[in-house]
């Protein structure tokens, strides 16, 4: 199977789209960019983000329109049972899918234009129903669909929000299936998660290193972040005791603590070091934002169960050292360390002229610096910067 | 990009020598920017006190140590002014480059902490009236010389929020969930005035030349608020109805034209999402009759509208 879009194509809009940036931060020349414009064409409807969710919210009210009109109508004269309906529901998710292949896809050449991701998320959702209303309602085929239906449409439209449902629908089915079989599986859960999880990473950092898998960059970049955080997660003290109380009825009484205590303890604090040690040793920016967030989640679980009571004071505390450590990074970076900057070497906010000197730093080798700094604090990270351009 | 494909455009002359130098240090990662992460813990950083001041006085107002944590906080608003001051270029009408990477951090931050003096004092001693509007018309006044001094658009959309809840208009989704937009009678007239007088200012401010690249935030507010209240307006008011309806549709069309403008296609979306709640509410006593005819409505509607779009598509470009 193949990803449902033309392979040159997206080859071409990947290369236009990463020249664009250069020619607005003045690496290239509009000239250069025109030409390489025309020597790689792409034929794509593929608008701009704003047109993209325009488009998306008004197919998908167009569609409603569709899906009340043939509801009315089968409705009127299947007056029958659920098995029917949840039959046609199937068929009219997969016809959507046809549909969107046929017309949009293929004719019209749309490329992520809204249209598309409204008819994806339709046909996914219809399908999904009538499976639902087949079987009753049976977890288990429900969730392996999902994971089934949410992989195809990731793989073959290229789509984030499917990635991601994909990777949630696949924990949710490991957690659900040991889960109903109680018992010693029940405990084992977290080293379950992590024993599964750890090498599909490495599996998904593989592929992303492939030629041939260029075209879904983005969707394995997201989908490593999301493996990341789940074996996270799984060694989280809070997330492991808050799940053991609240889904297993385990009894923690006063002076008792959930089994393997200390396994967690250890894994909540070695797991963000592990990661930001690697993001910042092999500059992967993947690990660097997912340890972040992890910091940030480790010290709200130790602030949780060993509190002073002052929140107020931790927040500020915590908002003072993050500003002054942050402040700190920054002028240490002002000169470039080990291949370290703090410009946005792709955005000429600050003026490129760093980027001269950094560039001539580098290739001449005249770095001598110390190690890379260890980070405090800790937060998320959506990328922070204001920018009104659509 | 992977370095093939740069080597390719190399190979294929299409970048210079230099130009292949420069950004084979970038795509081989010999070149590394944190730049949106020291940012975003550093925009972090500046939530995380200023929400722990803010708690720290609430809690202890009256305490014996106020006029400790009084001093201390002006001394930091003071400490941030000052270097905000020292370390800004001098003001004009155009765009400020900022000296370092921090120094909007440093002014945001000392915007926050001296609202939150501020409201200390009017708390602790009602420096200004029993009411807390001069308290917000202050902010509003000092949000926005700092906007125009240091540049600072973060401090422009406080100015603007702090100048609306000033009129009583609260600029929050959180707040309209919790319908205190609607809740107050006439306020949508304000909303009204407020959007259109907003808008008349920053187009005189525009002409003159006077900061142009604030025009999408001002716009942006402005025409949010003048078409919520629109709406609502035509809502509440069953009987002018049609007098809120032209409203409507005369604030899409502006704001339609806004986007046009200022290359924004954004306010296109707000002049379609609400334009068509407008239209879709006075249908509907047509359409409530048959659920088939409102079906047939969305079908001929959205669908009309993608068509559109994809039709005219070249005027929708990527680049506007």
């Amino acid at each position: 199977m193949k990803c449902a879009y033309n392979e040159t194509w997206l080859s071409n809009l990947q290369l236009l789209k990463e020249t664009k940036e250069w020619q607005k931060n003045k690496i290239i020349s509009p000239e250069q960019q025109a030409s390489i414009t025309a020597a790689y064409p792409v034929a794509f409807f593929h608008p701009n983000l704003i047109i993209r969710i325009l488009l998306f919210l008004a197919s998908l009210i167009a569609l409603s329109g569709v899906t009340g009109l043939l509801s009315l109508f089968v409705l009127s004269i299947a007056n029958g049972t659920e098995q029917i309906i949840s039959a046609l529901c199937i068929l009219y998710g997969i016809a959507a899918f046809f549909f969107l292949e046929a017309i949009f896809i293929r004719t019209a050449r749309h490329y992520k234009s809204g249209v598309t991701e409204a008819l994806v998320y339709h046909a996914v959702g219809f399908t999904l129903a009538g499976i639902a209303g087949i079987t009753s309602g049976n977890t288990h085929v429900i969730v392996i669909s999902c994971l089934a239906l949410f992989s195809f449409t990731a793989f073959r439209y290229l789509d984030l929000v499917s990635t991601s449902a994909a990777i949630l629908s696949l924990a949710f089915l490991i957690f659900y299936e040991l889960f109903e079989q109680g018992g010693i599986l029940r405990q084992i859960i977290p080293m379950v998660f992590i024993a599964l999880f750890t090498p599909l990473y490495f599996f998904l950092k593989l592929q992303k290193e492939k030629r041939e898998n260029e075209r879904w960059h983005h969707c394995i970049m997201l989908a490593e972040a999301l493996t990341l955080l789940i074996i996270y997660a799984a060694g989280n003290y809070l997330v492991v005791r808050e799940l053991s109380v609240n889904l297993m009825d385990m009894q923690i009484i006063e002076g008792q603590n959930i089994p393997y205590a200390f396994l967690f303890y250890f894994l909540t604090v070695t797991i963000p070091v592990a990661y930001i040690y690697f993001g910042i040793k092999n500059k992967d920016i993947v690990l660097i934002r997912v340890s972040l967030v992890a910091i940030g989640f480790s010290v709200f679980t130790f602030k949780y169960y060993y509190s002073l009571g002052h929140p107020e004071i931790t927040l500020t505390l915590a908002g003072a050292i993050l500003i002054l450590v942050t402040i700190q990074l920054l002028r240490y970076l002002k000169t470039p360390k080990r291949g370290y900057t703090r410009e946005n070497i792709l955005s000429s906010k600050w003026g490129s002229a760093n980027l001269e000197a950094l560039v001539v730093s580098q290739t001449m080798g005249g770095n001598h610096s110390a190690g890379a700094s260890e980070h405090g604090g800790g937060g998320s990270s959506a990328g922070g910067g204001s920018s009104e351009s659509f | 990009m992977r370095l093939e494909k740069l080597k390719e455009l190399h190979d294929k002359k299409f970048i210079t020598d230099e130009q292949f130098a420069e950004l084979d240090q970038i795509i081989s990662k010999k070149v590394f920017s944190v730049f949106y992460e020291l940012r975003t813990l550093l925009y972090l950083g500046v939530l995380l006190f200023t929400t722990g001041v803010g708690i720290f006085i609430y809690l202890n107002i009256g305490d014996l140590g106020h006029v400790v944590s009084i001093i201390v906080l002006s001394i930091l608003t003071l400490a941030c002014f000052y270097y905000s001051f020292k370390n800004s270029g001098p003001y004009t009408h155009g765009k400020l480059v900022p000296a370092t990477p921090y120094l909007d951090y440093i002014v945001l931050l000392g915007c926050l902490l001296f609202i939150s003096v501020l409201g200390y004092l009017q708390f602790q001693y009602n420096v200004l009236d029993e009411s807390l509007g001069e308290t917000t018309l202050v902010a509003a006044v000092i949000f926005f010389i700092t906007a125009y001094r240091f540049d600072h658009l973060g401090a422009l959309s406080l100015a603007i929020t702090a100048f609306a809840s000033f009129w009583g208009l609260s600029v929050s989704p959180q707040e309209w969930y919790h319908n205190d937009f609607f809740a107050s009678a006439n306020l949508h007239v304000t909303a009204l005035f407020f959007g259109a007088g907003l808008a008349g200012a920053t187009l005189v401010l525009f002409q003159r030349g006077i900061k142009q690249h604030f025009a999408f935030t001002y716009f942006n507010f402005c025409s949010l608020i003048f078409l919520v209240g629109a709406l609502v307006g035509l809502f509440t008011n069953h009987d002018s109805r049609g007098l809120y309806f032209m409203l409507l549709f005369t604030g899409c069309a502006l704001t339609a034209y806004a986007g046009y403008w200022l290359k924004s296609f954004l306010f296109l979306l707000y002049a379609f999402v609400f334009g068509y709640i407008g239209i879709t509410y006075f249908l509907s006593d047509f359409l409530s009759y048959d659920g088939s005819i409102l079906f047939l409505y969305f079908i001929i509607s959205c669908g009309g509208f993608v068509f559109f779009i994809i039709q005219y598509k070249s005027y929708f470009k990527r680049e506007p």
